[in-house]
């Protein structure tokens, strides 16, 4: 296994200082000018070479007629060309010296026939030349720590920790939106792989391993090709980092007929679930279970073991976290009689302190925040919390209003209450290397909500999706265990 | 001879449970005492020999599923039971017969059933479920890929739905589970060492009172590289 990032041949590819583009013009419809736009919009630093047989500028850049005019070797091509100048251009770009590339365009082994043969010259090119390339029939790659976004849609440029590596192409892509609106992410890397004709998801699951900024791997899996080089790799880097896969089943053909039980039962679903727990990845069941797992794993500290308490001051959502938590695997354990006596001056007599902690209401709502999740930290029967989020900025309001506060200092005085509050959350997950999960009916549009998940704490959509997540970091823990075992 | 490459001489597509369980007990794996006999006196003196109560059943690489033939007579406690069994499975069964297989009857409600199968992205893949004829009914299966350890079979077997009944259960003792990961293993070494076993069913494995384990069951299908 890689130590560096720099050995591995996605290095230039996702973090290139030049490349050179082939497919974009000044027509804004193409896909290689939108790819093109997409990487200028999102503010890429290094150098870019349009190569166009006839514009002399291409979206504002020197445009270059062929590769062999271009001022320096760049460190990568991308390649958004019809497919039957594909070949060519790559041998070109062998001979100019370039040493990877990455090949959006499609119409090589995914449509079959002459397809086929293409893809196979591509490969030998490639073996000639020494070249290392993604795809073809991909969509590019993404590094929000360089601002580079070499796919068709903008993103906000946000950074982040999930590491990506997807055999659907614009998978990657079309997550963008939905990483920041509902965690405040962005990906730290993502590779779209297409048909792996040269470089493949073990690749990606290598340098993923170890690129600094990515904390978690996440998968989109149709097809493993190389099954027992993938399981190898997994279980190195499983032990480093989590591995979380999102398998689209059931896409497998061409299975032989089969005259025993076992072959009749060795449906790839199953055999998959098999597959991920050999390599100590966590299977997600649906794409949001595959985020809200890559966010928690790699915000939080990992439980020692599954037992953990829930704290609320609504009833519906403590019961359904429960009931999630109990379909999940996990448990919630009663409280010691010595954190019963800490917790007593914080719970009114409405609330209840069986394991789900009910406050109902706290007599200081700020106690919500620090003192009540401190005491059940400190509680060595629990490895970690769910907590549920319902304060607001128009409670904070109505409360300083409450208690006097002048008009003009209180826009101030609620945000410096909300990041405090979130802060303290914050900082006892630090203090304390254990898990808190929060989850919410509010959005990001919630000042706290954004306050905690900005500050690391994950806050998840539901409760059910709160226990599960909590659950795959025990999974994970389980699983990481026993790879270490098996190491010894 | 290797018995896989005396089998793929002699023209078959399979091993006959005789065996298929010669080939696993080779490899370690518990399987039922057991006789091929070619007459009724053959089985009698087998029987004998084994202990009563036996099972006698047709054996054959041809008869792949034999419960559903009618050739398999259960529970006979006397010679004449044997007597009487071994001239119906002859009477009964069209297919020309190795000889008819004497085994000891085991006891034990729990079943489970290990088998391999082929994938060709991952190789040789091993199956733990629960077993007996309604496999395909409750569909309770782990894979894992092998090769394998030990720690890996166990975590196999925690991943069984119905691994309760490997406790202690309803009186019984729990299952060998150290004989149970060292079956999960063999049946992997197994499919990586002998590339022409295209498949393996070991149904049911029975688990016995006192928690023993013991491939009942066994069938081993070939795949004849030379003829593709």
């Amino acid at each position: 296994m890689i130590t560096s990032i720099a050995q591995s041949p996605l290095f230039p590819i996702a973090n290139p200082k030049s490349i050179a583009f082939f497919g974009a013009s000044n027509n804004y419809a193409a896909m290689g000018s939108s790819i093109l736009t997409t990487i200028l919009t999102d503010g890429f630093e290094g150098s870019i070479y349009p190569v166009h047989p006839k514009e002399k500028t291409v979206l504002n850049l020197t445009a270059y007629a062929d590769v062999s005019d271009l001022p320096e070797i760049p460190d990568m091509a991308f390649i958004v060309l019809p497919t039957k100048i594909v070949v060519q251009t790559l041998k070109a770009c062998g001979e100019r010296g370039i040493r990877h590339a990455v090949i959006v365009s499609a119409g090589f082994n995914e449509v079959g026939g002459e397809g086929i043969d293409l893809q196979k010259q591509l490969q030998q090119i490639a073996d000639h030349y020494q070249i290392r390339f993604t795809g073809p029939n991909c969509i590019g790659v993404v590094n929000s720590h360089l601002r580079l976004n070499a796919t068709f849609l903008p993103s906000k440029g946000k950074q982040g920790f999930i590491g990506m590596a997807s055999q659907s192409g614009s998978f990657i892509t079309q997550m963008f939106s939905f990483l920041d609106d509902r965690y405040g992410q962005g990906f730290s890397t993502g590779f779209s792989l297409g048909n792996e004709a040269n470089i493949d998801m073990v690749d990606c699951i290598e340098y993923l391993g170890a690129c600094p900024n990515t904390r978690v791997i996440g998968l989109y899996i149709e097809s493993i090709r190389q099954g027992q080089k993938f399981i190898e790799m997994a279980r190195r880097v499983s032990l480093v980092k989590p591995i979380v896969a999102f398998y689209a089943g059931g896409s497998e053909t061409g299975r032989k007929a089969c005259l025993s039980h076992t072959g009749s039962l060795s449906g790839p679903d199953h055999l998959y679930d098999g597959v991920f727990k050999q390599s100590g990845i966590i299977r997600a069941h649906s794409i949001e279970e595959l985020f809200d797992f890559c966010y928690t794993l790699g915000s939080s500290p990992l439980p020692r073991g599954n037992r953990l308490i829930v704290q609320t001051h609504s009833g519906g959502p403590g019961a359904a976290a429960a009931d999630a938590c109990e379909r999940t695997g996990l448990e919630l354990p009663q409280l010691s009689s010595e954190t019963l006596e800490k917790l007593a001056p914080f719970i009114p007599h409405t609330g209840s302190a069986n394991n789900p902690i009910d406050l109902t209401y706290t007599k200081n709502p700020l106690d919500f925040f620090h003192g009540i999740p401190e005491v059940l930290l400190e509680e060595e029967g629990a490895d970690g919390m769910l907590i549920y989020f319902l304060a607001s900025a128009k409670m904070v309001r109505t409360a300083l209003t409450g208690m006097g506060v002048p008009k003009e200092e209180i826009d101030t005085q609620i945000k410096n209450i909300i990041d405090a509050q979130c802060s303290a959350i914050a900082s006892l997950v630090t203090t304390h290397g254990k898990p808190i999960v929060g989850f919410s009916f509010l959005t990001r549009e919630n000042d706290f909500i954004a306050g905690l998940q900005d500050r690391g704490v994950p806050v998840l959509p539901s409760p059910e999706r709160a226990a599960r997540a909590f659950g795959a970091m025990v999974d994970y823990t389980r699983l990481r265990n026993k790879l270490t075992q098996q190491k010894v | 001879m290797n018995p896989i490459k005396a089998a793929l001489a002699n023209g078959q597509t399979a091993l006959s449970e005789f065996q298929s369980k010669q080939l696993l007990s080779s490899m370690g794996i518990p399987v039922t005492r057991e006789e091929l006999t070619q007459t009724a006196d053959e089985a009698v003196s087998a029987a004998e020999k084994i202990g009563y109560p036996v099972v006698l059943k047709a054996c054959s690489w041809k008869l792949m599923h034999k419960s559903e033939h009618g050739c398999i007579e259960l529970n006979l406690t006397t010679p004449e039971a044997v007597r009487k069994a071994h001239n119906k499975i002859c009477e009964r069964t069209n297919t020309p017969l190795e000889g008819v297989l004497v085994q000891e009857m085991v006891a034990g409600q729990r079943e489970l059933v290990v088998g391999l199968s082929r994938n060709p992205q991952f190789g040789a893949c091993v199956m733990l479920g629960f077993g007996g004829i309604m496999t395909e009914v409750i569909r309770d299966t782990v894979f894992r890929v092998a090769p394998f350890d030990r720690v890996e079979a166990l975590d196999m077997i925690q991943d069984l739905k119905t691994k309760p009944m490997l406790a202690a259960f309803r009186g019984q003792k729990p299952a060998d589970l150290t004989a149970l990961c060292q079956i999960l293993m063999a049946v992997g070494h197994l499919g990586l060492s002998e590339e022409s076993i295209s498949e393996i069913d070991i149904n049911p494995l029975i688990i016995s009172p006192d928690g023993t384990i013991k491939a009942v069951d066994a069938l081993i299908i070939l795949e004849n590289k030379g003829s593709l």
